[in-house]
């Protein structure tokens, strides 16, 4: 206690040594610093995952979305019986429900490929409407498409039901 | 007019031609003949990922007037932070109503074709944004580089408007944004859809003034919160 003996240089060196550590500390700061430095990090990894993942997704997936039927079957030696997406206008007449879903064709131009559905189809699906169907073929020398996913691609156009009702309540035209 | 009235009259009219839309949306405008009751959700899918291009729009704008010497100012910095992170609200419901339209429509909730694809990594970017803007502690080296982050992230806005274009997709291309200019859409639907487009980007304004308001203040609050820190160990300054 008694012992401790300051030179008047080394009482100014440590007042400064002091105040330059205080000087910088707001209590708490460096802890939240690097909690908040922590967090960040933890954040920009799930994002740079998350990007990951998207672009794989987008490479395997997005750029050759659907073949369309013509040719789906023009290259179908290549295709096999490997599983991809397949679009085309459902045709009239072709769609008959089964105990396990629905056959129908589906036309891209002047090529007609049947399918075979297992499982409910969405509740848009109809005759003339263009569908994506996932699955694959259902062997090398077959045309027939097994599927088990019908997806509705409906077009950007929209009209009202009943336009002349809505247009003319009196039903003069 | 005050500042405050004048924000307050905005909110005011984003809720009033919101709940016109919602009307309009719900009980004016007739069922389409295709899709019936389910086209109701043209009113607001289109609209709130247009606020989301329309965000992003103004933070690149607002990062170019900080990265720009002559017009750098921290305010730009704000303004870009608080426009990405209602742009994130925005493309985070473009994606909720699009798979709410898309399962009862296309038959899926969601599927991996490129409209898809390119905003989920357009949220993803910018939740990137955001996070890169809590690593540094330091203002102007936290402002150049999200601002160069956000010019980045940018780049996505115009490949997912053309995602539709450029590669086969499930999803339909554009009704009204379409290369010929020529809405596919009429009477009654048209206009509530563009009623639609006005109220989000209302609602979009009033939410990005109020976002800025507390990113200014929080701004502030740190100079003060480093000032009383030196005046308690030194005195008076």
């Amino acid at each position: 206690m008694g012992t401790l003996i300051m030179t008047p240089e080394s009482e100014v060196l440590d007042t400064s040594s002091r105040y330059t550590t205080d000087w910088k500390e707001i209590p708490g700061a460096k802890r939240r610093k690097k909690k908040i430095k922590r967090s960040a990090v933890a954040a920009i990894f799930v994002v740079v995952a998350a990007l990951v993942f998207i672009l794989y997704k987008g490479l395997s997936s997005a750029l050759v979305y659907f073949y369309t039927a013509q040719q789906a079957v023009a290259d179908k030696t290549h295709l096999g019986t490997s599983t991809f997406r397949m679009e085309g206008v459902v045709v009239p007449g072709t769609v008959q429900p089964t105990a396990s879903g629905v056959n129908f064709s589906i036309r891209f131009d002047h090529t007609v490929v049947p399918v075979v559905e297992i499982g409910a189809p969405p509740q848009l699906f109809q005759p003339s409407v263009p569908v994506v169907v996932v699955g694959h073929f259902s062997s090398n020398a077959s045309n027939v498409f097994l599927s088990d996913q019908i997806m509705v691609k409906h077009s950007a156009n929209y009209v009202a039901a009943h336009p002349s009702r809505i247009k003319d309540p009196g039903g003069a035209s | 007019m005050a500042r405050k009235s004048w924000v307050a009259l905005v909110g005011a009219f984003a809720l009033v031609t919101v709940g016109v839309t919602y009307v309009m949306g719900l009980w004016i405008t007739p069922p389409d003949v295709f899709q019936g009751n389910l086209v109701r959700l043209i009113y607001v899918h289109p609209a709130v990922a247009w606020v989301a291009y329309l965000a992003y729009g103004v933070t690149s704008l607002s990062s170019l007037a900080y990265l720009w010497k002559k017009t750098r100012n921290y305010k730009w910095d704000l303004l870009a932070a608080s426009s990405a992170e209602v742009g994130v609200v925005f493309t985070a419901l473009t994606l909720i109503t699009g798979s709410i339209w898309g399962r009862p429509t296309w038959g899926v909730w969601w599927t991996w074709d490129a409209r898809l694809t390119t905003t989920a990594l357009l949220l993803v970017l910018y939740l990137g944004y955001l996070a890169l803007r809590r690593v540094s502690e330091d203002r102007e080296q936290r402002a150049k580089r999200s601002a160069v982050a956000a010019l980045i992230a940018f780049i996505d806005v115009p490949i997912v408007h053309q995602s539709v274009v450029w590669w086969k997709t499930l999803h339909q291309s554009a009704t009204v944004f379409n290369a010929d200019l020529n809405p596919k859409i009429h009477g009654e639907m048209a206009w509530t859809l563009l009623l639609g487009f006005l109220s989000f980007t209302v609602v979009y304004v009033w939410m990005v003034i109020k976002r800025y308001d507390i990113a200014k203040a929080q701004f502030k609050l740190e100079d003060q919160t480093i000032e009383r820190a030196i005046k308690e160990r030194v005195g008076t300054v």
